[in-house]
């Protein structure tokens, strides 16, 4: 990785392929963790991350580039117009990448200001997203709450399709190039911005996951009555810990937009954001942040070889590979589901540091994370995210 | 013509939206889960109608019972091997629930790969096709016009007939109603899920079945009224197969009805729109409402005013 960003040339090949996965881990490193967050360790089915992640997108081409536009003619530079519907598409390969990125080639403290204005922007709408996820989610049944976030995915895509002014209807838009400085190929870099973030989301789940609030969370999973009777506020951490996933998983809408360098709805489709972070959830074990991080390694890995050398694969199947993608897709999300229920690394007990477990009574409690969300223990008469009664 | 084409496309869309939202209501009682797999379960009908009119030349109507038994046989072996094995091994709603949705992925791109492997062998055409050429004309309309409510009546009909006359139709609403007792009570509780579990898969293939005489056809298309069917259901109740007949019906004509109006009104854009309607029924009765028609029916029973207006527009009271 290191020569590849010192390298000025353009990177294929194997290269290439390299950037890729570490680019799609970084990513779905930060939904998939975020889904294991919400899902594995506080029992919230989040089947709509995909809204969140086009709430990053559409922050980008709707806010950072109309912001990037609004400066760079306060700088001085000329702009082709931009405010109707139609300039705003026309123009917008003119504006964006010879105007704009040509001012911005030399202002590198504005491209890092405007990456981490984009990054911050999307953290705080994925949070209002995630409040206002959490509205149905306060009332409904796990499997209402499924369906309501699956249709808010589609609907939102639909929005994005026609309202021109977020992110240029059908055809898309370019967006600023924020490395716009760095001589080399920017995707590089891109890809080491997003790994980097990845990371640190992922430490960040993973030390909150053993924080006392995390243990809450857990516990409220586990019990929520038991929760509530002790004094804590089950439908307010609930709602938090919605908002605050939901706020990371804005990121990876955002920093693939910077990959691409161009914001389509077609890029942010359910099955892409939605299921396959869940297969790699479900397959690396769910509750378990190292079996989140494998899954994901392991599905990224898969999916970006098949896509690369998708034409020794085209010749063994005799049928396009996208087709052969959803299979693959439909096919392990059962057979994980059948055959290795917990995932490849089960989840375990938290230990809490600074207590002496030698000391205690060992007990080995199995922990099963498909009995998590004790929608179906009341026999489907009440609403399971939150105990609430069917009939008030 | 009797009926603007509108008007004729809303109701064949409705009529089918409520024998979907039917077989929706009829798995998610017996099963307690939703089937996200129930539109993609039309296409299989969808493509049979295909291959019985485009290659093999004979009236796609010939092809119904066909698509029935397929989709009957699939939905049952979907219930048989993953379906049951799942919740024998402890999966609650939200397990079986991504396993439908698993199916639901699988299923759409099997379809896409039977589509292009007939393009391949006989090239023609095989996404986007509509089969309104190998209609029959009945007084003086499309035939399918009445083929498709017939249909719907005729289900309703035998659906209830069933449901409240027969053995196993009884047996099904105990399933329904609770699983344990019905099983204490020497019920084959296995048997009736297999038997409602061929019934929603035939039902829904054979609206797909009728789906491309009218309207334009893929494996998208049929995945895509899975909205349309959950609205339908929900609005109805889920607890209640009668209820999801009204929903489903009214949800399928709002679609094309309030669009067309809203085209009417506003201006052509709005038909970009039109999968919004659904959700936002959705959305509406799940944040009013989550129990639908159903719900209200039960609110108005116990109240007073609500039992006063029951009265007055003459709803025969129940024992």
């Amino acid at each position: 990785m290191l020569d590849l960003i010192g390298s000025l040339a353009g990177v294929s090949g194997q290269a290439r392929l390299i950037v890729d996965i570490a680019m799609y881990f970084g990513l779905f490193l930060i939904v998939a963790m975020s889904v294991n967050f919400q899902y594995g360790n506080a029992g919230v089915p989040n089947m709509g991350c995909a809204v969140q992640v086009i709430v990053g997108g559409f922050t980008v081409s709707a806010i950072t580039t109309r912001l990037t536009f609004w400066l760079v003619q306060m700088a001085g530079v000329q702009l082709l117009p931009y405010q109707s519907d139609y300039d705003w598409v026309y123009n917008n390969f003119t504006n964006v990448s010879v105007l704009t990125n040509g001012y911005l080639k030399e202002h590198i403290f504005l491209c890092m200001t405007l990456l981490l204005f984009s990054l911050a922007v999307s953290m705080f709408l994925g949070a209002v997203m995630g409040w206002v996820i959490a509205v149905p989610a306060i009332r409904l049944r796990a499997t209402y709450l499924m369906i309501t976030l699956i249709t808010m995915a589609d609907a939102s895509q639909i929005i994005g399709r026609n309202v021109v002014g977020i992110s240029g209807g059908t055809l898309g838009m370019f967006i600023p190039n924020v490395l716009a400085f760095y001589p080399g190929d920017r995707t590089v870099v891109m890809a080491v911005i997003t790994l980097f973030v990845g990371l640190i989301s992922f430490f960040i789940f993973r030390t909150m996951l053993n924080s006392p609030y995390g243990r809450l969370m857990r516990a409220i999973r586990e019990n929520e009555v038991t929760v509530g009777s002790v004094g804590k506020n089950v439908v307010g951490i609930r709602r938090n810990i919605l908002m605050f996933a939901s706020g990371i998983t804005a990121l990876a809408g955002t920093l693939v937009a910077f990959y691409f360098s161009y914001v389509v709805e077609a890029n942010y489709q359910r099955a892409f954001w939605t299921y396959w972070p869940w297969l790699m959830l479900i397959m690396g074990g769910p509750g378990n942040n190292a079996g989140t991080f494998l899954g994901t390694a392991l599905v990224v890995a898969m999916r970006r070889i098949i896509i690369v050398y998708k034409w020794f694969f085209e010749g063994l199947f005799g049928f396009p590979i996208t087709y052969f993608e959803s299979v693959l897709l439909g096919t392990l999300l059962i057979a994980v589901m059948i055959f290795r229920p917990n995932g490849i690394i089960p989840e375990k007990l938290l230990y809490i540091p600074g207590i002496n477990y030698r000391q205690l009574v060992r007990e080995e409690v199995p922990v099963d994370w498909r009995t998590a969300p004790k929608a179906k223990a009341g026999g489907g008469k009440r609403f399971g995210l939150f105990g609430k009664k069917e009939d008030d | 013509m009797l009926l603007p084409a509108i008007w004729m496309a809303a109701i064949i869309y409705a009529c089918l939206i409520t024998i979907l939202s039917i077989g929706f209501t009829l798995t998610y009682l017996t099963a307690k889960i939703p089937n996200f797999a129930h539109g993609t379960y039309a296409g299989i009908g969808i493509y049979t109608s295909y291959t019985i009119s485009k290659i093999f030349g004979f009236s796609p109507y010939l092809g119904f019972p066909l698509a029935f038994l397929l989709g009957g046989l699939f939905s049952v072996l979907v219930y048989l091997v993953v379906i049951q094995v799942l919740s024998r091994m402890g999966g609650g709603a939200i397990v079986l629930t991504i396993a439908t949705l698993a199916i639901q992925i699988f299923l759409q791109a099997a379809l896409y790969i039977y589509a292009f492997w007939i393009r391949a062998l006989y090239q023609t055409y095989t996404i986007g096709f509509m089969l309104k050429l190998f209609d029959f004309r009945l007084f003086d309309m499309p035939g399918i016009f009445t083929v498709s409510l017939l249909t719907c009546v005729v289900t309703v009909i035998l659906l209830h007939y069933m449901l409240t006359r027969t053995r196993t139709g009884v047996a099904m609403r105990a399933t329904a109603e609770d699983l344990e007792l019905s099983s204490v009570l020497g019920i084959d509780t296995n048997r009736i899920q297999i038997y409602s579990w061929f019934l929603t898969g035939g039902l829904a293939c054979l609206a797909g079945a009728m789906y491309p005489m009218w309207f334009m056809s893929s494996p998208l298309a049929a995945a895509g009224t899975i909205t349309s069917i959950m609205a339908g259901s929900l609005l109805g109740g889920f607890e209640n197969v009668y209820g999801a007949i009204i929903g489903g019906f009214g949800v399928g004509l709002s679609e094309i009805i309030v669009t067309f109006g809203l085209q009417q009104l506003l201006g052509s854009w709005v038909g970009e729109y039109r999968p919004l309607i659904p959700m936002i029924i959705l959305v509406a009765v799940l944040l009013i409402e989550p129990r639908g028609l159903q719900g209200i029916y039960e609110r108005m029973m116990a109240s007073p005013t609500g039992l006063k207006f029951l009265r007055a527009v003459g709803w025969k009271m129940e024992g």
